[in-house]
């Protein structure tokens, strides 16, 4: 098989998946192909649709690839589908974090980092599947312990949980005495800038600096 | 709303916090104040007036607000005693270490989810081929419950084809009983998982079904879903309005329905 049809493959098969998809399904669909060929020829395609200036582009999310339209484009995509975009308040957002960073967390631990009633909120987001009862934490009262699901890295364009930008540290937060211009570079944003520079070397032109950071270098990671 | 109000040496505007935690930042942030720091006495003022302008704009004063009133209150009152009381060698620690600990820990996963919220989303800046929530395709599965408005335009449409006399007709009796008629409709759905409505009116056997056997169906119908032994359902097409066949689906539960059936005729 040459390598334009193995890319055409890879391709068809993710435009075709009703989920991001992972390379090891890849491989498994097409036996000439082995996963850890296939972050190689993903950097490829994406490449060319960058360069050909295509309407889409493959996202590396939830540990798969997934066709995604560009971002700029959004205000007529969201004209034709015509649908509600997913709206969450800040409420659901604040609490969807301390869950995401904390999982897994109870209601009550939610509570305490909040400083408000946690239950309806918490609630709304098991409902719209961004958030998942994973078990019962083994103390007195049993209570339920709350998780991220796979939908909520969909949603947001993370590959994995560890792709959330690291939390600020708490020192970080008090003033610095004398040092207030030149804090001490972030770890979160110094990992994001590393890698969209990296990915932009990687693909010319003006690449959403969002969507390549996540396929190039983590992909490979990823095909084990 | 976005009028300032006077209260006290500051003004503060009101906006909608996300609990007391929330409104306390501000205030420290409004104050320009160190949160190592605060001097609890001007902020819980401040704190206090916003309670009570909440509650003359009736907007529900949450629970969590009073706690934290009592919360400042306390701390305030630990400042002023002197610490003689207790152990006058060591000096007790800052009671307001714990309040202090919580607002930088609300404080960094407020801006987690203010950057969570900022990234770019699926389904409001980019969007996937296949949308992430089950989105039923048009006209498929995406079953609503049927109101009795559609029932009797289903049911005009089944009595209009049925069998009409001519001018005059003969006085048959047919002996169908609303209660023999449940037991029938209940008979299929316990086969099958669910029924069409107009297959129903058609299991009077050989022929087109009389009109004393459309209107009686349509009555044991009725009356099981008052029984709540079963529960009707119409697909909606893309404008969501109801279309396609009309659906009986056994309740969950429904055992037990002819339980009520004696009383009935």
């Amino acid at each position: 098989m040459d390598r334009k049809r193995q890319k055409q493959l890879v391709e068809a098969l993710i435009v075709a998946a009703p989920e991001p998809l992972p390379p090891r399904r890849i491989a498994e669909v097409v036996p000439e192909l082995a996963a850890g060929e296939v972050p190689e020829l993903v950097d490829e395609l994406m490449q060319e649709h960058a360069q050909q200036g295509r309407g889409f582009e493959i996202w590396k999310v939830a540990g798969g690839y997934q066709l995604r339209t560009r971002q700029e484009l959004a205000e007529f995509v969201r004209q034709l589908l015509r649908e509600r975009p997913l709206r969450l308040s800040r409420a659901a957002l604040e609490t969807l974090a301390v869950v995401a960073y904390k999982q897994p967390v109870t209601r009550a631990e939610v509570e305490q980092v909040r400083g408000v009633e946690a239950g309806p909120v918490l609630r709304g987001l098991v409902e719209r599947r961004l958030v998942r009862i994973a078990g019962h934490r083994d103390v007195p009262g049993r209570p339920v312990l709350y998780a991220t699901t796979r939908r909520f890295l969909e949603i947001f364009g993370l590959g994995r949980l560890d792709d959330l930008p690291t939390l600020r540290e708490i020192d970080e937060l008090l003033p610095q005495p004398g040092a207030a211009a030149s804090q001490p570079e972030l770890p979160g944003e110094s990992a994001v800038s590393a890698e969209s520079a990296e990915s932009a070397g990687e693909a010319p032109g003006e690449v959403a600096a969002e969507a390549p950071a996540m396929p190039a270098a983590e992909a490979s990671g990823e095909a084990r | 709303m976005s009028e300032p109000l006077a209260a006290g040496p500051c003004a503060i505007k009101l906006q909608v916090f996300e609990g007391p935690l929330d409104l306390l930042l501000h205030l420290i942030r409004a104050n320009e104040v160190d949160i190592a720091d605060i001097p609890v006495t001007q902020i819980a003022e401040q704190y206090l007036d916003y309670l009570e302008l909440m509650r003359e704009l009736n907007l529900d004063v949450a629970g969590e607000y009073l706690v934290m009133a009592a919360t400042l209150a306390w701390i305030k009152s630990h400042m002023i005693l002197p610490a003689a009381e207790e152990d006058e060698a060591e000096e007790g620690p800052d009671p307001r270490a714990e309040l202090m600990a919580r607002l930088l820990e609300y404080q960094r996963y407020k801006e987690a989810a203010e950057s969570l919220g900022e990234r770019v989303r699926l389904g409001r800046d980019v969007f996937a081929l296949h949308p992430p929530q089950p989105r039923a395709t048009p006209g498929a599965e995406r079953e609503i419950e049927v109101g009795l408005v559609e029932l009797i335009e289903a049911f005009r449409r089944v009595l209009a084809a049925a069998p009409q006399g001519a001018g005059f007709h003969e006085v048959e009796h047919e002996p169908i009983t609303v209660r023999e008629r449940m037991v029938v409709v209940m008979d299929v759905l316990a086969r099958a998982e669910t029924a069409d409505l107009d297959g129903l009116f058609e299991l009077a056997g050989d022929g087109r079904p009389s009109r004393a056997l459309i209107v009686v169906t349509f009555l044991a119908i009725l009356e099981l879903v008052r029984l709540a032994a079963l529960r009707i359902h119409q697909s909606l097409n893309d404008g969501n309005v109801p279309e396609g066949p009309i659906r009986l689906r056994r309740a969950e539960g429904a055992r037990d329905w002819n339980e009520g059936l004696p009383e009935l005729m």
